[in-house]
Formats: structure tokens, sequence, C-alpha cells
């Protein structure tokens, strides 16, 4: 579904992300793990758009999309969840919801139903700022906003970064449900742990290269793994 | 006691009237601001391309006011648009200072092409409608006040419903706050700039229209004067916020009002620059402007 072949990406002369080449099968779940500023975020802003490599190539669906712009891509199915959420605060629940829509045109009020329904709590602040909403509501609402799209590919960016731990388990069950009902998922996460349970497959990313990739099981007990990620 | 009263009402009627000529050009910069995160000092000079559109329509080619109108608007809609594609969509990724460079550049080219066409010489705007005062006792209050105020409202409502109501408005609300998550959206930035400047544009040419009416002259300077005090007034109600753009230019015209009509005619425009330093050393995002909390 997603290639990824031998990307370079720089921020002005850093070298961030090194000949990176990885591939997501539809109906997976992948997992990006490493550490802080080990190229995870910047490789999959460049897979949506927002970046853009020097070299290689990337297709989604079997169409090149190397050089397409982020804002065309979401017509295509491509939808990124980015790190920090990135709502919009100063706008409704029910707005940001409507702009997740926008490549839908209008907003069908059944996937608003599915969206609800997934996410009570959305449902009962709609009216609200979206500012006001604490941490966890405002990951759902990131999640709801990008599912509004109908992504073939959803790219999670740190979904879990400042959660408590129990919202952090309510999060990682709903990306497996959304995984059951058809979606494929790309999860970039810090919290290795969860990332390699949920995944099937998972790549391990250290100063902007690939080091290590297989099943997200054998990983999970790898002894490298385990020293560099999970605590001892 | 009466004579006061009489002369504060008319001069609060005609504050108002000023007022929302400089709340309608100072939408034009806040707006830009809000979406562009820039500073078009080009839009003053939009406006006295608006009036001379306005000139050039009815008196030499001799065309009914509603069309010179349109045409006004349609020639500032384009203009705005070509500036934003041409001068500034290069910049995007450029130093703020570069960008305001360019703009001041802009400014002066608006000018001196004007200064070549038009030469330096004043033109008399063209008495676009008759409409009768209406008078309430002592009180006065001009055609010219009224088509002002009622039209300057109307436009306002109509942009308040736009960004707060349609689509397109609302995905100019989410660039304004996070370019890069309205790109994830599905959300053209570079098309919704080019929207953002074409009804700032268009705002700017109704506002020349009537600066011209008002005033009843014009020269290839004219928008400079007009441009800078409603940017002021869009920074005194808080720059990026559109509320705070007709509050600012409403009340930037009605002080300067009342400063001429009993202070100092001279004094008038140190006045309302003085209070704008007080209130920005109260409120440094000005009235209505907001700090943006950020959760993290």
């Amino acid at each position: 579904m997603l290639q990824v072949n031998n990307i370079n990406v720089y921020y002005g002369k850093i070298h961030a992300v090194k000949d990176i080449s990885f591939h997501v099968n539809e109906g997976e779940i992948v997992s990006l793990i490493g550490a802080n500023g080990a190229g995870k975020s910047t490789t999959i802003h460049t897979i949506s758009g927002l970046l853009h490599s020097k070299t290689g190539s990337i297709s989604f669906l079997g169409e090149d999309i190397t050089k397409a712009e982020a804002y065309k891509l979401v017509y295509k199915g491509l939808a990124h969840v980015p790190e920090g959420r990135r709502i919009f605060l100063n706008m409704t629940v029910m707005e940001n919801l409507e702009m997740g829509a926008y490549s839908k045109g209008k907003v069908s009020s059944e996937d608003l139903d599915k969206i609800f329904q997934r996410f009570p709590r959305l449902k009962e602040r709609r009216k609200q700022i979206a500012g006001t909403l604490s941490g966890g509501e405002q990951q759902m609402l990131a999640m709801g906003r990008a599912l509004m799209s109908h992504p073939k590919l959803l790219m999670l960016d740190e979904p879990s970064m400042g959660l408590a731990p129990i919202l952090v388990e309510q999060i990682f069950d709903i990306i497996q449900e959304l995984n059951r009902t058809g979606t494929t998922i790309l999860l970039v996460e810090q919290n290795a742990e969860m990332a390699l349970k949920v995944a099937d497959r998972a790549y391990v990313l250290e100063s902007g290269s690939i080091v290590l990739s297989g099943a997200g099981k054998d990983l999970i007990s790898s002894d490298s793994i385990r020293q560099a990620y999970l605590g001892g | 006691m009466m004579n006061f009263f009489t002369s504060l009402i008319n001069n609060l009627i005609s504050g108002l009237s000023v007022g929302s000529i400089y709340a309608l050009i100072a939408l034009g910069y806040t707006m830009v601001y809000g979406i562009a995160k820039m500073l078009n000092f080009a839009h003053g000079d939009i406006i006295m391309v608006g009036a001379f559109a306005v000139i050039v329509s009815v008196s030499s080619l001799g065309l009914p006011s509603i069309i010179a109108i349109l045409i006004a608007v349609a020639v500032c809609v384009v203009l705005g648009v070509v500036i934003e594609a041409i001068a500034y969509r290069p910049l995007r990724n450029a130093s703020p200072l570069a960008v305001l460079i360019t703009a001041i550049g802009v400014s002066y080219l608006l000018q001196n092409l004007a200064l070549l066409i038009f030469g330096s010489t004043q033109y008399s705007f063209p008495r676009l409608f008759q409409m009768e005062a209406i008078h309430f006792g002592q009180i006065t209050i001009s055609g010219q006040s009224i088509i002002t105020l009622l039209v300057t409202t109307i436009i306002m409502i109509a942009l308040h419903f736009f960004i707060n109501q349609t689509k397109i408005g609302k995905a100019m609300r989410a660039v304004s706050e996070d370019k890069g998550a309205a790109e994830l959206m599905g959300i053209s930035v570079n098309r919704t700039i080019s929207v953002t400047f074409a009804i700032g544009s268009g705002l700017a040419a109704i506002a020349g229209l009537f600066y011209g009416l008002t005033y009843g002259f014009i020269g290839p300077y004219t928008g400079s004067m007009p441009g800078i005090k409603a940017f002021v007034a869009a920074v005194f109600g808080g720059i990026g916020s559109i509320p705070g753009a007709m509050l600012g230019g409403i009340l930037l015209g009605v002080i300067e009002s009342f400063s001429k009509a009993y202070i100092s005619t001279e004094l008038s425009d140190a006045i309302v620059f003085g209070i704008l330093i007080l209130v920005l050393t109260i409120r440094p995002f000005g009235l209505l402007g907001k700090k943006t909390n950020e959760k993290v």
C-alpha cells in the first residue's frame, strides 16, 4: 500500500533521515519506534508531503507521491494525525471535525454519528472550543478529525504522548479497533512497548536510519530492543 | 447644553462614518496578517487604485456608478491576488523582514505607477450618489454618512457570516491557526491565502470609494495615510482579530473626530496615536486580540 524507497531528508544542513526504505501492506499496523530525534516524525512528515525527500521515492496505492503537495494526498486516502495533535484550538469541536471532512465536501451525518459513537466525549463537547478540551480529548478529536476523511492509511504520530496510562490503553484499543474495521495504520511512537504490542511489523530508527525490523512480537522479545527501549 | 449635545451627536456620526472606512481597510490588514502572517503595507495603495478605477470608469468612460463600483472591486481583487502570487508567494518561507521590505516596495511601485499614469495632480472624485441629508431637529446626518454606515454595516455582517459559517471561511480560520495542520485536512494554503487577498482587496476598493466620496479628491499618495491609520486600527483592535479590526477602525474614527472637534485639528493624529500607545501598554495584544494558549 505504501512503499518508501531510499529517502533522504534534510532540515537545513541536518541530515535527519538517512536512506530509509520500508513498506506498509494493506490491513497492517506498522510501527516506527525509536528515541526522540531518531527521524520518525520527519519520515512521516515526508510521506504526508509536509517535507520532501532529496532522493528516492514514495508511492501510495501504486501512485508516485514523492513530490506531491500535502493537501492533495488527503484526497487520495492518506491521513496524518500530527505529533502534539495540532487540532484547531480556537475552533469548536464540531468545526474541527468539519475541517477533517474538508476533502469530502459536505459533512455526512453518518460519519459524524460513527465518530461520536467511537468518541462519546466529543459528542458531549461538540459545541465547545477545542482549546478547552483535556489532553486525552484533544487526541481523540485529532483522531476523529482525521477519520472524517475516510483514510485508507492512517498515520499517527505519538498518539500516546503526554497521556495518563489509562488513556494510553484506551487510545491503543481504538487504534486496534480501527485496524480491525479496515484502516491500515502507520504508527510512530516513543512508547515502544505499546507500539510493538499492537504492531504486525515494526521498524526501529536510530539517528535517521533503520537499524532493525521485524514482526512486532519478535522485536518485543529481542534482547537489544529490551535494553534500548523497554528498560531492560 | 443642547448645542453641545447636538455637536456631540454630529461628531459621533461623522466619526462613525470615517471610522467605518478605516474598519474596511483594517479588515484587509488583519485578515492577511491572521492568515498569511505578514503585514501587507501595499494594502493602503489598493484604496487609491480602487478610487482611480472609479474615476476612470465614471469620468473618462462615462459608465454608470454601479458598473464603475463593480469595475473598481474587480480591478482591486485581481490586483491583490496578482501581487500576492508574484511578490509574496515566492517569499512564503523567507524571513518576515524580507516580506515586509517587499510589501513596502510594492507600495512604492503602485504609487509610482499611479504617478506615471495620472501625474501628481489631485483628481476630483465623482459624486456617485445623490442622497438627501436627514434632519432630526438640530442633528443632521449627511446622505454620505448614511450610505457609508449602511454599506459597511452590511459588509461586516456578511463577512462575519462568511468567516464563521461557510466552508471557505472556516478553512481560512484553520489556516490562520496552523498552516501545516490545515494542509493535512486537504486545505490548499496557497488558495486560501489568495482568497484572503481577494477579499481584503475588494474591501479596500469599497473603502477607496467611500474615501473618495468623503474627501472629494484622489491622488497617487491618497492611500498611504488611511492605510497607516487602518493599520493602527487593526493593531488597536488586536491584529488578526476580525471583530478587533471593526472595533479598532470605528473607535479610531470616533476618537479622531472628537479630537478634531474639541481639542485640536492639528493634534488629532498625535492624540489618536497616543491613545494607541496607551492601549498597547495595558493590552499588548490590542483590545480584542488574544494571546493563544497552547495546550501541550
